[in-house]
This record gives C-alpha cells, sequence and structure tokens, in this order.
C-alpha cells in the first residue's frame, strides 16, 4: 500500500513537468525560425512571468488549503499604491518596502477573517474584498498614474534589486525561483504544511486531530497579501509608475495558472514545483501562440483551447500514473 | 455575537468611508458663500460614459469637477467599464432623474440613436464626448460633440511617424507596420487605425497589421507587444492605439533588444512610460487628445446649452507630443494630460 502510495505521489508530481516540457518541445519545433528559444524570447518570458508567478504561489497555497483569494487584483495595486506615497513623500524605497511587506499581511489578515469568521464561501468574500480595495483605490487615487522613476530610479540599487540582471538572467525569475523554494519547504517539509494539506482535504478531520484549521486559512491569506506586496513594488519600478491597472485579471490568470499546475479546485491536492511550472505553461502558451502568428482576434480563443488541453492531458497523466 | 460584530464592524467602515469622502468634498464656509453667487447655481449635468479602470478617465473627471466648481453646477460622472448594456441603464437611470443635461459616450453606431432621441423629446439636453456615431449628426440627433476627431488623430501619428522614417531614409515599399491595441475591435482603435492606413497610403506602405495586446493589465500588453516584435523582426514602424499599448511600447523594444529609433514608434495619450519612451528616443511622438477638455467643455457646453442655446462642436484632439515639447506634459502627466 505505502509502496503504491509512493509510486502515485512520484509520477503524479511528474505530470505537470511533462506538460511543461511537452509545452516547450511544441514551441520550440513549431515556432517559425524556432524562435521560441531565442535567448531574446526567453529572456522576456523569465523578466515577465514572476509578476503573476510569485502571487500564483500563494494562490496555489491557499487553493490546497481549500480556499480562494480574488482580492488580489485589487490588494496589487493598493500596494502600489501605497508605496508610492511613501517614496513620493521622501521615504527610503528599502525602508518603504519593509513597512509595505506587513502592510500587504495585514490585508491577508482582513481577508482571512472575513473568511473564518463568517464561514462564508471565500470566492464571494474576496470578491468583495477586490471590488472594495478597488473602488477605495480608485477613490483616493483618482486612477492617476503617478510616475516613480524620480524616486527610485532604474539604476539605482534598490531598482536592481528587483528588476537587473544577473548576467543574463533577470532578477525576477531569481525571486520566483526563490519565493517558490520557500514556499515549497513551507508546503512540503514543514507542519504547516501538513496542516494547510490537511485543512484542504478535510476540514473536521483536521479540526478532530487538533489544527486550528482557522489560523493555517489566516496564515495563508497573509502570505499571499505580502506576496502582493512584494510583486506591486517589483511591478512597479519596472513600469517606472504605478498604475491603477496593476494586477487586473490576475485573480483569474493565477487561479488557471495553479489548475495547470494540478492543483485541485477543490483543495487538499497540489505541489509547489507544478504550480511554479504552471504559471510559465500559461505564460509560454500566450507567448508561443504569438510567435506562431495566430489570428489576431483568436489569440484568447486560443489561449483558452491550449489551457483546457493541458488540463486535460496533465488530469490524463493523473489518471495513468494512479493506475 | 461574533458575527453580528463583524458585521457592524464592515457597516461601520463602509460608512466612515463614505463620511471620509463626504468630508473631502465639503467645502470651506466662504467658499459655500460664494458658490451662491455662482452662475451654474443649481443646475445638474451628469457624464455617460464607457469608461472603468483606465487612468485615462480621471483626467476627463477632473475637467468636469474644475467646470462644475467654476460654474457651481453639480455634476457626477458614470462609467460603466465598458458594458454597453450597463452603460444605457445608466444613461436611462440619468434621464428618469431629470438632469438639466447629459453628456453621453456615443461608443455605437446605432445602440445611442433611440435613447438619445428619447431623451431629447422628454426635454433632456444630450450631448456626444469621446466617441461619436460614425455619421456624425446624421447617424444621431445629439445636439453638439465634444472630443478628438478619430481618424484624423490616427493620420496625424502616422504622418509623424512616418515622416520620421521617410528622413532616415525608410524604404517605404517594404515597411510593416504594427498596431497594437488593448481592445481591438473598439471603436477607438479601429478608426484610429484608419487613421493610421490613411497616412500609409500617403508613403506607400502596404503591410499592416493589428496585435491584440490582451487588455489593460500592462505586464499582459508588454509581454505581448514583446513577443510579437520578436516574432515580426520586420516590423518597421509600431503604434499604440491606446494610452496603456504606447506607455508599455518602449519596455516592450527593449525587451525585443530593439535600440532607440530602430522600430519608429508612437502612440497615445501622454502616460509615465510614453514621456520615458520620448525623452528617450524609443518614441517619435503621441497624440495627446486632451481629454481633460473633454469633461471641463461638456460641463460648459450643457451649461451654455441651457442658457443660451448654444451647441459648439469642439475637436479636442490632435495635439502631438513630441520630445521638444514634453516639460509641461511631463508636468501634468496623469492629472491634466
Amino acid at each position: 500500500m505505502q509502496g503504491s502510495k509512493s509510486k502515485l505521489t512520484y509520477s503524479e508530481g511528474l505530470t505537470t513537468p511533462i506538460t511543461f516540457i511537452a509545452a516547450v518541445l511544441i514551441f520550440a519545433i513549431f515556432t517559425p525560425n524556432h524562435i521560441f528559444i531565442n535567448p531574446r524570447n526567453l529572456g522576456s518570458i523569465a523578466k515577465l512571468t514572476p509578476d503573476l508567478g510569485i502571487v500564483a504561489l500563494g494562490i496555489g497555497i491557499l487553493m490546497i488549503c481549500g480556499e480562494f483569494d480574488l482580492s488580489i487584483a485589487s490588494v496589487l495595486p493598493f500596494c502600489a499604491y501605497i508605496f508610492t506615497l511613501f517614496v513620493k513623500n521622501g521615504m527610503n524605497p528599502f525602508v518603504g518596502y519593509l513597512i509595505l511587506l506587513p502592510i500587504g499581511a495585514a490585508f491577508g489578515l482582513f481577508n482571512g477573517v472575513l473568511v473564518v469568521s463568517t464561514g462564508l464561501p471565500s470566492f464571494i468574500i474576496t470578491l468583495s474584498t477586490m471590488m472594495f480595495w478597488r473602488g477605495l483605490l480608485y477613490g483616493v487615487s483618482h486612477m492617476m498614474p503617478i510616475s516613480i522613476l524620480r524616486y527610485v530610479p532604474s539604476e539605482s540599487f534598490f531598482a536592481r534589486m528587483l528588476i537587473g540582471q544577473v548576467g543574463p538572467i533577470p532578477v525576477q525569475v531569481i525571486w520566483f525561483i526563490g519565493f517558490a523554494l520557500l514556499l515549497g519547504l513551507i508546503l512540503h517539509r514543514h507542519k504547516l504544511g501538513n496542516w494547510i494539506f490537511a485543512t484542504g482535504s478535510n476540514p473536521q478531520a483536521a479540526r478532530a486531530m487538533g489544527i486550528n484549521t482557522a489560523m493555517v486559512k489566516i496564515v495563508c491569506y497573509m502570505i499571499i497579501g505580502v506576496l502582493c506586496a512584494f510583486v506591486s513594488v517589483m511591478q512597479s519600478v519596472r513600469l517606472g509608475s504605478f498604475a491603477a491597472t496593476q494586477g487586473i485579471g490576475f485573480e483569474l490568470k493565477a487561479i488557471a495558472a495553479v489548475v495547470v499546475g494540478g492543483a485541485s479546485l477543490r483543495g487538499g491536492v497540489g505541489r509547489m514545483l507544478s504550480i511554479f511550472l504552471g504559471v510559465f505553461i500559461i505564460q509560454i502558451v500566450e507567448n508561443g501562440l504569438i510567435l506562431m502568428q495566430v489570428p489576431v482576434f483568436g489569440v484568447e480563443t486560443f489561449i483558452g483551447i491550449a489551457v483546457v488541453v493541458f488540463v486535460i492531458l496533465n488530469n490524463f497523466l493523473y489518471r495513468q500514473a494512479s493506475r | 455575537m461574533k458575527k453580528a460584530l463583524l458585521v457592524l464592524f464592515i457597516v461601520g467602515l463602509a460608512l466612515s468611508f463614505g463620511f471620509l469622502l463626504g468630508c473631502a468634498k465639503e467645502k470651506p464656509a466662504e467658499e459655500a458663500a460664494e458658490a451662491v453667487t455662482k452662475p451654474g447655481e443649481g443646475m445638474y449635468f451628469r457624464l455617460v460614459t464607457h469608461g472603468g479602470d483606465d487612468p485615462f478617465w480621471a483626467v476627463v473627471q477632473q475637467g468636469m469637477r474644475d467646470a462644475a466648481d467654476e460654474l457651481g453646477c453639480r455634476a457626477d460622472i458614470d462609467l460603466a467599464g465598458g458594458d454597453l448594456a450597463n452603460q444605457q441603464k445608466k444613461f436611462e437611470e440619468s434621464v428618469a432623474s431629470k438632469p438639466d443635461g447629459i453628456a453621453v459616450v456615443i461608443n455605437d453606431g446605432t445602440a445611442w440613436d433611440k435613447p438619445v432621441a428619447d431623451a431629447l423629446a422628454a426635454g433632456i439636453p444630450v450631448i456626444g464626448i469621446n466617441n461619436d456615431d460614425t455619421e456624425g449628426p446624421a447617424g444621431n440627433k445629439r445636439l453638439c460633440y465634444i472630443g478628438q476627431n478619430e481618424r484624423r488623430a490616427g493620420y496625424m501619428i502616422g504622418l509623424a511617424v512616418f515622416s520620421a522614417g521617410k528622413a532616415k531614409g525608410v524604404n517605404m515599399a517594404k515597411a510593416h507596420v504594427a498596431m497594437a491595441a488593448e481592445v481591438p475591435g473598439a471603436a477607438y482603435a479601429t478608426v484610429r487605425a484608419l487613421g493610421v492606413k490613411d497616412a500609409m497610403a500617403e508613403f506607400g506602405i502596404k503591410s499592416f497589421e493589428m496585435i491584440d495586446a490582451g487588455g489593460l493589465e500592462m505586464t499582459t500588453v508588454e509581454s505581448r507587444q514583446t513577443s510579437y516584435l520578436v516574432a515580426h523582426p520586420e516590423t518597421t514602424f509600431m503604434f499604440g492605439a491606446g494610452g496603456i499599448c504606447t506607455d508599455r511600447l518602449t519596455s516592450s523594444l527593449k525587451n525585443a533588444g530593439k535600440a532607440a529609433g530602430e522600430v519608429l514608434a508612437g502612440g497615445f495619450d501622454a502616460a509615465p512610460g510614453t514621456v520615458e519612451g520620448l525623452k528617450t528616443d524609443f518614441l517619435v511622438a503621441s497624440i495627446d487628445q486632451q481629454q481633460y477638455l473633454q469633461g471641463y467643455y461638456a460641463v460648459y457646453t450643457l451649461y451654455l446649452y441651457k442658457k443660451f442655446g448654444l451647441t459648439p462642436n469642439i475637436d479636442t484632439g490632435g495635439y502631438l507630443i513630441t520630445k521638444d515639447n514634453l516639460g509641461l506634459i511631463e508636468e501634468l502627466s496623469g492629472t491634466y494630460r
């Protein structure tokens, strides 16, 4: 029994990497002049994927815990706005960043407390907080973009720390890998990870085992808040400004990436490596389709089809491994 | 008990927010006294737009507020988030509230014919702003139109960018033009593209492609524009059809390994990224449609119609921004420009 479980876990862990490799091979072979594997293109994917990717890692953990968070689409720009106000008023960006991270956690705390105390579906609660924070953001910012280049020049150490290059590798992807490793360790090697899986797969049983499932969920929401705060600054520095449109659509794209990465919408199932690769699969599909020169008005359709195909492929491989 | 406290907390938070907003709008006593003497006292106007999550509309709103403050009237703006049905619902609600005038974005050639005619028949003045019926006054009964002539704006940016190409000795017969649009099928993108094509014809350029930039989220826009540039090294000229695509053009060109001026680019509006692109020569020019004026003149025009029956058509667009006239634009970008 133990042997078959190990085999299943091992094989299950391979399905998303196989899907990822399949996506890379398909686009490497079929894009004109194999332009997909052009270093410039790969560099651009590595630079732009972490914006969504880092937040999606947190969403993945939360989905394993059995909950959703749609409010990332508003928390992210709100954090960007707060950081912009900090630096605009003369605060050192490092200090501003350090203050912003707990503020991000507070956004998560707010969501978490609302979800566990009301007992309502997190989809509805975080949909409401998404609208609440976005409305508030529009009210206070008047949707005006604010340039931060004069406060955080792109050649400054702070900017290079977030959006610079280490040789040919963009720093953003190093942060992304770092967060994936850290959260992977928490999820798969720390008791909090066990509690997250237990809470997501069977909350009643988890509570019977003495796990404070409410606290586990709140911690997951706070992790997402911190990740949103981190990404908000990384993205603003790259964009050179705060924009009220930051993060729009991230809420569903992150869920799609996590599902493509093999996590279950019902909770209790998921692996950090797979979620990490799932984000790349989503980005690769979008990038590859444009490189394959699909018709302009069909891009979204093709992306939708491709996501479904990759999820089916992932499930098929999982079922094969389960036999 | 806990739940009741939580609900009370949320309601309290919402009320506090409303109170804070209310306080923010409150005027000092002397200002309020001064308002009594203003000419638009007692009038109420409404702007019904398809706008949404876009800083563009914040500038329109700023213009509306400034004009309303000057005239001493009240004015509100509806942002329908690109949803035509929602915008029509808001229009009907506005008509029902019997304001002294409505300014509506006519973003559909037929959908606004009846609502506007009905409102006019009910005695409510209606003017068009920002987008007009493609047939102008022949297609819609609105009293007048205030906004950019989109086709002319497209033509002007095309003219500016292609002229720069000609000066550099670009072979126009082999040139390829790409235009990235946040919403490719939307009227603004379609009509601006027609203007660019008008300019293309003058320069003998034939190859054109519209790119779906994937919406308003900037990383997606940058990613798609970069992918396109990597996949299409033959691109000679590139345009952003809207403010967000233009904002992200410079970064996209850099991502794709293009040097400044290697692909001649231009677009619309004056967002921070666009200003940076103009300063660093990645962008040749941008067209500012001066949307502040669309909010500002909408209120003034409705007021003037109410007082004197005046209905001026005003073209707010066509202000060409280049590196040479950036100073004021840079200072006001995102607030009044």
